[in-house]
């Protein structure tokens, strides 16, 4: 077992109280793009991709990717740019922690960017911003031109002569277009909808050019484990799943917010140390780890450290770290309806089993509820997710279809209830 | 070259192919290898989203759609493993969750991929009891074309073929998940020359052509191979038959002319065969100065009667000849045959020309323009001086394109000849001059073969009966030859090919 006790270290959001943090100014007083000028000046991509494998960074989108080996997928520039992407489009319900990381350290951010930028031979990084994050956009905006300005970007960057330009690209609100390729299509004015694989974004990404796309916490760990080296950042976390992460812990908890802690720190305490527990003296039922596409865990389960290796054991998974949580006032059935409305709504509508499975799942989950389900209804709706999942262009259906198997393997007994009496037991919390 | 071995069966496919790809290269895709799907489509990139066609391939984890995976050397793939049986009953269910199941007022019953795979691949019961999702059931996409948005199942073989085959990129979906529809973009209709090629590729009854809609169950049709004769293309057709009368023509497949299209206008032709203007019956000049009706043997009495009459006074070289390129190869090797018989050798085709595009349309607006000058039928121009400087004194027609505005715009130059034999399928300004009018039949009535533009020659059979008493062209100028007394076999070149 490779779970040590973590020391608590909050790198990322360390000067986040520090307003100036988010000027050039105030983050270059901290050392800023220091980091990113000694590596782009002494070392080789080859060098850097290297560093960061032995890091062992995961991806901070939701997939958990490692960070290293998808850059070591980019070929060298040949007839034309490479290009990088970060993916700002945080769409996940229950996830608001890239926002912290956009409005609070945007520097960080480009810092983050340069690196990567280097190693993979890009020319320019797309940063592509939620369209509902007008505030994030607008910092990153005023970021950008003061790097550009101070020759942080541009034709030389910090000197080192590399050249790298960052554009910063809104979204219209999809949640489809935080997929890698949705979002490449959306970046390229098309309507988002993900791209069928092969080939692979580092073979045929933005425009046709080999692309690689990051989330904006992945970059944001990148300078400082280049500053402090691996050895430091692998001494958090857990062997396989090193360093700090954002957890955006909403729903049922007296401090919702934004934390910083090391992978593997246990959920339990994510939610009763951190975020103060469950208000008003309520029980706590169950909780989301990462983003509503995850599978839930009841209250029982909560004693899980938060890395991917070990909410795999329980059926679960990390996703994006946002922990959504439900206390005994919550009915599943109609997490259930909520959840499947919001996949419903947001399905890009290319794969059948995306468009037609989340509007029927979102149906049957309707018709439990109002107590006009059957038992058989409940055997259907597990079906019909078994035949989302796994079989479509993206992970949409599968992020769709994981959190009905999670509401079925752990609450079923609550869809049995509502199917008998033909109601809900709970009073009526909202319209449906 | 790879090898693959699909449910049991090896095949050496080219490399660089997805599966479906490959094996619709061997030929083998739906006939001995059958695997459904919906959003694939030879001509068309791919998709990959109805994902009917999901596979089982041996080391992939996961299913493989066949339409986007490459082959790989020694890849072993099973078509009909209950893994992919069950991906495909789920697909279908899916399918249906949304679909009105109007079949018995659909034109696409019978024909339809939603019932054919629903019945080889679904399930018979219906798990669903919430009402459909409604949406509009009649939206005019075009002047040719005819949505039912209910009916779609978003495979967007439509938007696809408007975006890569006629580049003129008139669909889209709009929307999202399952409220997706088709839509064409505010003030531009589907209008392009290739538009109700649509209605072909769309796999179920969402896309109708205004033509057919309505107005013929598929299953009464019969489909017989035939050659659009609207220009020198040649594009091979299925010539859709019912109770003697031709509903529709839809492209038929063939790689080296045509691929899987058909434009607009070829595509209508089809309507001369049963054209009110048709030629039905034989006549000949009376004393009157009248064309009155006749049997076929008095009409080609009569024909025979003039040119026999024209040899005699003047010698052979006064009976001339004016082919069609819309002939067939036959036909035409009769006409020239009957002259080479009676020792003339003045003939032409006029051919009639028109506008071309870079896919299929050619300038040529007849199917055997090629043929007509393989057959030794050049241009009219010397034929024309001839008639005008009285050196033609009985002339064989065979249709009518001679008194278009390209030649001579008028039947009045050939008012001063002795006899002209006319033999045609749809009435014109000729019959005015004619002395005989013999009907002939349509190619989907005769058969027989085409030359196209490249040189293909193409042969069909007889799709139809024509609805009244005629014969081929060919074998008319055969009747002549009997009556003349002379031989149509008698062609030194044509024996030089047989021998």
């Amino acid at each position: 077992m490779g779970h040590r006790v973590p020391r608590v270290t909050q790198y990322l959001t360390e000067h986040f109280a520090d307003e100036g943090f988010a000027t050039l100014s105030g983050y270059r007083a901290r050392g800023g793009y220091e980091t990113a000028r000694r590596v782009l000046r002494d070392q080789s991509p080859g060098d850097v991709i290297r560093m960061l494998k032995k890091a062992g960074l995961q991806g901070r989108g939701g997939a958990g990717f490692d960070a290293g080996t998808k850059w070591s997928f980019m070929p060298e520039p040949h007839h034309g740019p490479n290009y990088l992407v970060c993916n700002a489009d945080e769409s996940e319900p229950g996830s608001f922690k890239d926002r912290l990381l956009m409005t609070r350290g945007p520097h960080q951010l480009l810092e983050g960017i340069l690196i990567p930028a280097f190693a993979t031979g890009a020319a320019m990084t797309f940063l592509y911003v939620r369209g509902e994050y007008a505030e994030p956009a607008r910092i990153l905006r005023r970021a950008i031109d003061e790097a550009t300005a101070e020759g942080m970007l541009g034709s030389n960057v910090l000197g080192t002569g590399f050249a790298h330009q960052v554009v910063l690209v809104r979204g219209a609100g999809a949640y489809i277009c935080g997929e890698e390729t949705g979002l490449l299509e959306s970046l390229e004015g098309k309507k988002g909808q993900p791209r069928r694989k092969p080939p692979y974004p580092a073979e045929c990404g933005a425009f046709g050019r080999p692309t690689t796309v990051n989330n904006v916490e992945t970059f944001c760990h990148v300078p400082h484990i280049f500053e402090r080296g691996v050895d430091w950042f692998r001494s958090m976390g857990t062997d396989q799943s090193p360093g700090t992460t954002l957890f955006g812990v909403s729903g049922h908890v007296e401090r919702p917010g934004v934390y910083e802690l090391p992978l593997g720190t246990r959920l339990d305490e994510i939610i009763f140390e951190h975020a103060g527990g469950v208000p008003g003296g309520r029980k706590l039922k169950a909780a989301i780890p990462g983003g509503v596409s995850m599978p839930l865990l009841p209250a029982g389960h909560l004693d899980v450290p938060m890395a991917g290796e070990f909410l795999r054991e329980r059926g679960s998974s990390l996703g994006t770290g946002g922990v959504i949580v439900m206390d005994e006032t919550t009915c599943m059935v109609r997490v259930g309806c909520v959840i499947s409305e919001f996949f419903r709504d947001e399905s890009c509508g290319q794969c059948t089993q995306c468009r037609e499975g989340t509007g029927f799942v979102h149906k049957l989950f309707l018709r439990i509820e109002r107590g006009a389900g059957t038992a058989a209804d409940i055997d259907v709706l597990e079906d019909v997710a078994g035949k989302m999942e796994g079989a479509t262009i993206c992970a949409f259906a599968d992020a769709a279809a994981w959190p009905v198997q999670g509401l079925l393997r752990h609450f079923r007994s609550e869809f049995i209830e509502h199917v008998h009496t033909g109601k809900c037991p709970l009073p009526d919390g909202f319209e449906l | 070259m790879v090898h693959i071995r699909v449910d049991g069966t090896a095949y050496e496919v080219r490399e660089g192919l997805t599966l479906l790809q490959a094996l619709d290269d061997l030929g083998v895709l739906m006939k001995g290898v059958d695997i459904p799907h919906y959003c694939w489509h030879p001509k068309l990139s791919i998709d990959g989203s109805c994902r009917m066609c999901q596979v089982e391939v041996e080391g992939m984890p996961k299913l493989q759609i066949a339409c986007g995976t490459p082959v790989r050397d020694g890849m072993i793939i099973h078509t009909r493993s209950e893994r992919a049986l069950a991906a495909r009953e789920g697909v279908m269910e899916l399918l249906l969750v949304n679909h009105p199941l109007d079949c018995p007022i659909c034109d696409q019953a019978g024909e339809c991929k939603l019932q054919d795979y629903a019945f080889e691949y679904g399930q018979a019961h219906s798990r669903t009891r919430e009402p459909r999702r409604a949406l509009k059931k009649r939206v005019e996409l075009g002047s040719t074309i005819i949505l039912d948005q209910e009916r779609c199942i978003l495979c967007r073989r439509c938007v696809r073929f408007c975006r890569e085959v006629s580049a003129t990129n008139e669909l889209a979906v709009t929307q999202r998940g399952d409220r997706s529809t088709i839509e064409t973009f505010p003030g531009k209709p589907l209008e392009n020359d290739y538009s109700m090629n649509v209605a072909d590729l769309c796999p179920v009854g969402a896309l109708t052509t205004r033509d057919f809609r309505f107005k013929t169950r598929v299953w009464s049709l019969e489909e017989v191979p035939g050659i659009c004769t609207g220009c020198s293309r040649g594009c091979n057709v299925h010539v859709g038959v019912v109770d003697h009368e031709v509903r529709r023509y839809t492209p038929r497949r063939n790689d080296e002319v045509n691929g899987t299209w058909l434009c607009d206008q070829g595509r209508m032709t089809y309507r001369e065969i049963g054209a009110p203007d048709r030629i039905t019956e034989p006549a000949v000049r009376g004393n009157s100065g009248q064309l009155v009706g006749a049997t076929l043997d008095r009409a080609i009495g009569r024909a025979v009667e003039l040119i026999r009459e024209a040899v005699q006074k003047e010698g052979p070289g006064v009976v001339a000849a004016l082919a069609s390129a819309h002939a067939t190869n036959e036909d035409l090797a009769a006409l020239r045959g009957l002259l080479r018989a009676l020792g003339s050798e003045t003939h032409a085709a006029p051919v009639l020309t028109g506008s071309s595009d870079a896919l299929l349309v050619r300038p040529e607006k007849a199917a055997n323009a090629e043929g007509a000058r393989v057959a030794g039928f050049g241009e009219p121009g010397l034929l024309f001086d001839k008639i005008r400087g009285g050196g033609v004194r009985v002339l064989i027609v065979l249709g009518h394109d001679v008194i278009h505005e390209q030649f001579l715009g008028t039947p009045e130059p050939l008012a001063a000849l002795d006899g002209v034999i006319l033999l045609d399928t749809h009435r014109s300004r000729l019959e005015q001059v004619a002395d005989v009018v013999i009907p002939g039949r349509h190619l989907a009535e005769k058969g027989g073969s085409v030359t196209n533009h490249a040189g293909l020659v193409q042969a069909v059979p007889a799709a139809l009966e024509p609805t009244f008493e005629a014969i081929a062209e060919a074998q008319v100028l055969a009747r002549f030859a009997d009556a003349l007394d002379v031989s149509l076999t008698d062609e030194p070149e044509r024996k030089r090919e047989v021998d």
